[in-house]
């Protein structure tokens, strides 16, 4: 089993890593941070690819790694043709709408110019909502907010506390988000059954839980 | 000067490859009656229209000098079902043809492949028979065994059993298009919100879930059966079932898998679909299926089922594997061949692409070089031999 693990922090989250220990995947699991490739890191794993979402997803997608874990919010916003395979319920999260509790004058526009690391995702949701918004892509937006260059952040709920979100009210929960087990198109036929076999093991581990 | 967005040149060594690749494809191709095609790289736009199907139908568009609007093919299969509606149709059935050509999408990076993309295909028309699904995997399967390729698998669906299966769900018309849509971008918090706004059981609903998991698994096929709630969901699994064990008769026992949660990117599909993977290469290196209801787009009602292997996924499977293209030969460099054009043409009877150089010039193994009236034989792993051209025609395997 080759599996890579998105690492938002430098590190796996450690309830994903403790997951994976419990079923076995995970026995000689030192602290390495991302990014790395770790070479056989338990007996029925030939490789650890701690890395952003953003490249376990995509090596999952072109055949590289046969599962990996990444969070529901990278998902969303790059749409990868891979298949969800368990909802692994750890680090759990919500992305969220959060605008200025109190909007300056300069704020008083029609459409709110909202700052994000999720574009896709913001634009798809103001669209559901019927209504108009100003997406800026930006990889700090609480910092787009204080710069004065944004009403308001799409963000992980997670990231939202601090003196940088003080001004910063939720207004709406965009989408729930937890570590997702994906697999590649090409690793749900050339690794079905041990696919199954670790899906089988997690969601054992899950209902213990 | 560049060239556009997405599009390549494909140059020595890699087209030596593909092209002997192309051959040794058609050549099977041929070994099961089916006779090569040309089409057009343009297409009047509503040709891919009336594919229904907008991946297709967003082609390069032009036009002419009358004012049509043309397209650039986006696919093989359409322009194959439009040939043979307008100008087979009072021929006798089956009809089987084959091609290796290249098609054209506007290109986007995340798309992971090129703006313009060879594919080798086959299509049989006119036999709507589990027997014609088996003989198009059977010659995919056969195709890549020719390659030298032995690790590939041919993942079996249907799209047959997904009909049926978002049937049971009892959606209106237009949430089973959101629906489908969202099922073949494997949009899963869609498909939830779709089913949940329209008050679908939960348990029909849990039905699909389970099935989406049931992949390339040992009992996944047995699962199927449990979860099969209506008779078309079963007949759709007895089809496949008969599909994977004709295929194992000819031969290829071990190589089809099901994949229940497979969906066609394309929707012209019908019944049993079937997407071929290689290690070392995420996407699919063949795709194909049953496409029934196509050739009545061109008024000509008759089923048909076919595939096709993309050739740049196709190589790199094959690189990945250490396997080389069959049957391309080695250029031998020769140093001096100028000068002899009889020397080189007997090693061309003998079967051996040279390329002559002046004498004197450089060249890298494997390589044969005149100094004087002899010559120095290096072959590819560097070992070298000199002699006379009787001698060479020894270190060369022509004696």
């Amino acid at each position: 089993m080759r599996l890579g693990l998105s690492c938002p922090d430098g590190r796996p989250p450690q309830e994903v890593v403790d997951l994976l220990c419990t079923a076995g995947l995970c026995g000689r699991f030192d602290g390495h941070t991302a990014p790395a490739l770790v070479e056989e890191p338990a007996p029925a794993c030939h490789v650890w690819l701690l890395a952003s979402a953003a490249d376990v997803v995509g090596a999952c997608e072109r055949g590289a790694l046969d599962a990996g874990v990444a969070g529901k919010d990278a998902l969303l916003e790059s749409e990868p043709a891979v298949h969800e395979l368990l909802d692994l319920r750890a680090a759990r999260d919500a992305l969220v709408y959060a605008a200025r509790t109190h909007p300056g004058a300069r704020s008083r526009r029609a459409r709110p110019r909202v700052a994000t690391r999720y574009v896709r995702v913001t634009r798809a949701f103001f669209a559901a909502a019927g209504e108009q918004a100003d997406v800026l892509a930006f990889d700090a937006p609480l910092l787009a907010v204080r710069l004065g260059l944004a009403d308001g952040v799409v963000e992980l709920r997670g990231r939202l506390d601090g003196a940088a979100a003080a001004d910063l009210t939720e207004r709406a929960e965009v989408a729930a988000c937890s570590a997702r087990l994906v697999c590649g198109r090409a690793a749900r036929t050339l690794a079905g059954p041990a696919l199954e076999d670790l899906v089988e093991r997690l969601r054992a581990q899950l209902e213990e839980a | 000067m560049a060239i556009p967005e997405g599009m390549r040149d494909v140059v020595p060594p890699e087209s030596g490859d593909q092209r002997a690749l192309e051959d040794a494809l058609l050549a099977r191709f041929r070994a099961y009656g089916y006779g090569h095609v040309v089409t057009p790289w343009l297409e009047y736009a509503e040709t891919f229209a009336a594919a229904g199907d907008e991946t297709l139908a967003d082609g390069y568009r032009l036009f002419d000098r009358q004012g049509h609007q043309l397209v650039t093919r986006t696919d093989m299969t359409v322009p194959v079902a439009r040939l043979a509606a307008t100008r087979f149709d009072d021929e006798p059935l089956p009809l089987r043809f084959c091609y290796v050509a290249p098609s054209i999408r506007p290109w986007a990076p995340q798309r992971s492949q090129d703006g313009e993309f060879v594919q080798a295909g086959a299509e049989l028309l006119g036999l709507g028979s589990a027997g014609a699904d088996a003989e198009s995997v059977t010659l995919l399967c056969d195709c890549l065994a020719a390659t030298g390729l032995r690790d590939f698998r041919v993942a079996l669906g249907s799209v047959a059993f997904y009909g049926a299966l978002v049937d049971s769900l009892g959606l209106e018309e237009d949430d089973r298009e959101t629906f489908l849509t969202a099922l073949a971008d494997r949009d899963y918090p869609l498909m939830e919100s779709v089913a949940g706004n329209a008050g679908v059981d939960q348990r029909a609903l849990g039905v699909l879930w389970k099935v989406l998991e049931l992949s390339g698994s040992r009992d996944g096929l047995g699962q199927a059966r449990k979860l099969a709630t209506t008779e078309a969901m079963d007949a759709a699994i007895r089809r496949m079932v008969e599909v994977r064990d004709l295929v194992e008769e000819a031969g290829f026992a071990d190589v089809v898998t099901f994949d229940f949660g497979m969906y066609p990117d394309l929707s012209y599909y019908s019944g049993v679909i079937f997407e071929a993977y290689a290690p070392g290469v995420g996407l699919p290196i063949a795709t194909g299926g049953r496409y029934d209801g196509l050739l009545a787009r061109f008024a000509w009602d008759i089923p048909g089922v076919g595939f096709a292997l993309a050739l740049d996924r196709l190589l790199d499977a094959m690189a990945e594997a250490g396997v080389a293209p069959p049957g391309a030969p080695p250029v031998l460099a020769f140093s001096g061949g100028l000068e002899e054009p009889a020397r080189a043409a007997e090693l061309r009877r003998a079967g051996r692409a040279v390329a002559t150089l002046p004498e004197g010039a450089a060249a890298a193994p494997p390589c044969l070089r005149r100094e004087g009236g002899r010559y120095v034989y290096v072959a590819a792993d560097g070992t070298s031999e000199a002699g006379g051209w009787r001698d060479m025609r020894r270190a060369l395997g022509l004696e």
